[in-house]
């Protein structure tokens, strides 16, 4: 600490430039590296999005080939379906990322007291956002770009094209999310961001999720556009706009090609000057709420009173008999009404995946509809109750990160010998919080509609099966909640974890189906409760004897 | 240089800074205390233009804090309370983007970056090898000061700037403070630490419940209230009595 050479005294300050390519650059890396960091060297960051970004992008290039089957047919079908598809992915990672991007705690501490103007955080921000979109548009849309070119109308112009609508939709998709935000924050309030962040996110992922659908209807009108009866209202959806920009530019050209286009150009740009220029002033209240603690309207402990109240009573207290199940429980259950962070992983990740047993429900025994497959009646009932097992799966997954990671430390230091009653507690609370609660509203809605009343028993499968999902997620002592850190909270596996379970749930629906079909349905029961029984036994002694590994 | 206007920010029904005016003037070292929750980091942060203020306004080197926002937030430095850093940069990483937010050219920001390491002790490859989420505590300490005087601000805010810091780096930064307050550089200093209060500020600001209890030089204020120490006339002012004897009552109880 000897004297260092004096540092010269600032000159009058300049003009200052714009800061945003330095933003651009910190958000990205950010992004790509995750916000916290455990690992010692810069080489030994933990493993992030970026380090998995090659994998999702060649995962989403292998989808996109599906468009090649589409060769032959018009460029607006094919355009639909690939903007339909985009969007799907599109909102999926926005409902996913823009939370944490857009509203980051600390970041007032580091940022706000910096010569820059939310307006240029937002850009900076949106700019990242909108890059990694296109990253993950560009894979899936490859085959398109070519495909196009061998559309029935359609040829060379389709690549640059494809690319100028897929920008477009990028753009939009940001400037919606942002405008969703933006919105909730006028109406609501910034005292409540915590929970419209978490309700804005769910909403996106659920639109998105139901944008999907949007391929089915293709077929309802032959890929041609014409605004007749049967399909005007295919138009108002954002993946026909810019359909219709790549219809007008390399395909039919046809008038109402041009309406979608120029409606879809007009969206855009209405969507971008809404988020940046008309209601930037509610994204700056939103980042300084960050720094408030807003002023109780009632006092804090009669609010959160509740829930120890009702752990305390039976049921609940016979349940938790153990002192550090209760504990976890209680912990978990806290996490899941109160924390920002962890209300933003768990209900948006758990959304799109309910809305696909309400689809299903809905497409096979809505109003005017029949379970049409010949000796599968009730198969959407039953792979609804069985699906339900994904909520615990999924959510204890989510539940093991937090930004308070470092607290859990504690789990290690209290005299316990290993983590079986920490997830046994967490299982519990996911259980009563936010499975039996999903599981009740699907068999309300299942009874509520159309033909599905007499196959509601096609549910129990489900609910035969759940206690053995559920402690499936924590075997080997995997479930401890809170307990790592945030940035490890993408991996790309739990992907194909979802899709063997869904695969698993489809084959046990099957099963539950055709016994009902074929009168087995009695027999089948009592068979499954015996297999899941022994099943959640073996599972229950696992976890129980899980000790601690090495945090690192 | 730093003027107050009735400066007030409620959250709610709740007023966390109760229209507080003072006038700071240049090469000033102004220690700025009082209990936990009383307005101080509040106060701070609305003058670095993170909090806009319910009601008041203030002005920073005579420019308005909420008409001016940006030239006041360019002549000023902020050390937070929390010590929030972008964990997965390392720490050069960040000390650049910090640089290039106030248009530093980046040969200028890395010779003053050098300085300021070679001052705290740290070495360049820690700064470029090691991600600062893998920082002790008192390293970052030393990464958020560098970075809140990174472009040599006349207005230096300090929210519990020596936690952290080890004995040596703590003398250092003492004598560091002052030296700057007699180049004319304005100080706010927010700390519970009040023998370190007494001995650097030249000036004590005591608020609580976010409204003004005392201002006034350490010996002055001491001496005006016969209480000995700066930490005596503290706790008068704002803890009650019997402190001690509290305590010790308390820790009867751990008896087996």
């Amino acid at each position: 600490m000897n004297g260092p050479p004096p540092i010269p005294a600032s000159p009058p300050l300049p003009p200052l430039a714009s800061p945003q390519k330095a933003l651009h650059k910190l958000f990205l890396t950010l992004f790509l590296r995750g916000r916290s960091s455990r690992g010692l060297r810069k080489q030994g960051a933990p493993q992030s999005v970026g380090s998995k970004l090659g994998l999702v992008l060649l995962i989403y290039a292998g989808v996109g080939l599906v468009a090649l089957a589409f060769v032959g047919q018009p460029v607006f079908a094919m355009s639909l379906y690939l903007h339909a598809m985009t969007l799907v992915f599109l909102g999926m990672f926005m409902a996913a990322s823009c939370g944490e991007v857009l509203f980051n705690k600390e970041e007032s501490d580091i940022l706000l007291h910096r010569p820059v103007t939310p307006r240029v955080l937002l850009w900076a921000k949106i700019g990242v956002l909108v890059r990694v979109s296109l990253w993950l548009a560009g894979a899936f849309n490859l085959a398109g770009f070519f495909a196009g070119i061998g559309a029935s109308d359609g040829g060379w112009l389709f690549p640059p094209a494809h690319v100028i609508s897929t920008v477009l939709e990028a753009l939009f998709c940001a400037g919606s999310v942002v405008v969703v935000y933006q919105l909730c924050l006028r109406w609501f309030g910034r005292e409540r961001l915590d929970g419209l962040m978490t309700m804005a996110q769910v909403i996106v992922a659920i639109v998105a999720v139901l944008a999907g659908q949007i391929p089915q209807l293709i077929g309802r009108f032959n890929g041609h556009l014409n605004f007749n009866f049967h399909s005007w209202w295919v138009c108002l959806l954002p993946p026909a706009w810019f359909a219709g920009l790549d219809d007008l530019i390399a395909g039919s050209r046809s008038g109402p090609s041009a309406i979608l286009a120029v409606a879809g150009i007009t969206a855009t740009a209405a969507i971008l000057w809404l988020a940046f220029e008309k209601l930037a002033r509610d994204y700056e209240s939103g980042l300084q709420s960050l720094g408030e603690a807003a002023a109780p309207k009632r006092p804090r402990g009669e609010r959160r009173r509740w829930l120890a109240t009702l752990a305390g009573r039976p049921p609940l207290r016979w349940w938790l008999r153990d002192p550090v199940a209760r504990a976890s429980f209680l912990l978990v259950a806290a996490y899941l009404f109160r924390d920002r962070d962890v209300k933003l992983r768990v209900y948006p990740g758990l959304a799109p995946m309910l809305v696909w047993p309400v689809i299903l429900l809905f497409q096979t025994h809505g109003p005017g509809k029949t379970d049409g497959f010949s000796g599968l009646s009730g198969f959407s009932i039953a792979f609804s109750g069985i699906y339900i097992g994904i909520i615990p799966m999924l959510a204890l997954d989510l539940l093991r990160y937090s930004q308070q990671w470092q607290a859990a430390d504690l789990f290690r230091v209290v005299p316990m010998n290993g983590p079986g009653p920490l997830c046994d507690g967490a299982r519990r609370a996911v259980l009563c919080v936010l499975t039996l609660p999903v599981a009740g509203a699907l068999a309300l809605l299942a009874w509520q509609i159309g033909s599905a009343n007499s196959l509601l028993p096609l549910l129990l499968p489900g609910i035969i099966a759940l206690p053995v999902y559920a402690m499936l997620a924590c075997i080997g002592g995997r479930a401890v909640p809170l307990s790592l850190p945030t940035e490890e909270a993408k991996p790309a596996g739990r992907g194909a974890t979802m899709v063997a379970v869904m695969l698993l749930s489809g084959l046990l629906a099957l099963v539950a189906t055709l016994s009902w079909n074929f009168g087995w349905f009695k027999w089948l029961l009592p068979a499954e409760v015996v297999l899941a029984a022994g099943l959640y036994l073996l599972m229950r002694a696992s976890v129980g004897a899980a000790r601690w590994t090495s945090p690192e | 240089m730093i003027s107050l206007q009735n400066l007030t920010k409620r959250f709610g029904s709740q007023t966390a800074v109760d229209a507080l005016s003072l006038e700071i003037p240049a090469g000033q070292i102004v220690g700025f205390l009082g209990p936990n929750g009383a307005g101080k980091s509040t106060t701070l942060k609305m003058l670095t233009g993170i909090l806009a203020p319910t009601s008041g306004t203030a002005t920073i080197c005579g420019f308005d804090l909420l008409k001016d926002t940006i030239e006041v937030k360019r002549r000023v430095g902020f050390v937070p309370e929390s010590g929030a850093v972008f964990e997965s940069l390392t720490g050069l990483e960040y000390l650049e983007m910090v640089a290039a937010l106030y248009a530093i050219p980046s040969e200028a920001a890395r010779a003053r970056i050098r300085q300021f390491i070679a001052f705290f002790d740290l070495s360049f490859e820690t700064l470029t090898d090691k991600l600062l989420g893998a920082y002790s505590k008192g390293m970052r300490r030393k990464v958020v000061i560098t970075a809140a005087l990174l472009h040599n601000p006349p207005v230096v805010f300090f929210d519990e700037p020596l936690d952290g810091l080890d004995a040596n780096a703590a003398v250092g930064f003492k004598a560091l403070i002052q030296t700057l307050a007699r180049e004319g550089k304005t100080i706010v200093y927010s700390s519970h630490i009040l023998d370190v209060v007494e001995r650097v500020c030249d000036r004590v600001v005591i608020i609580d419940k976010g409204r003004l209890l005392l201002d006034g030089r350490p010996d002055e204020l001491v001496a005006s209230h016969a209480s000995g120490t700066l930490e005596k006339l503290f706790t008068q002012l704002t803890g009650g009595t019997e402190l001690e004897q509290r305590a010790q009552d308390f820790a009867k109880t751990f008896r087996p």
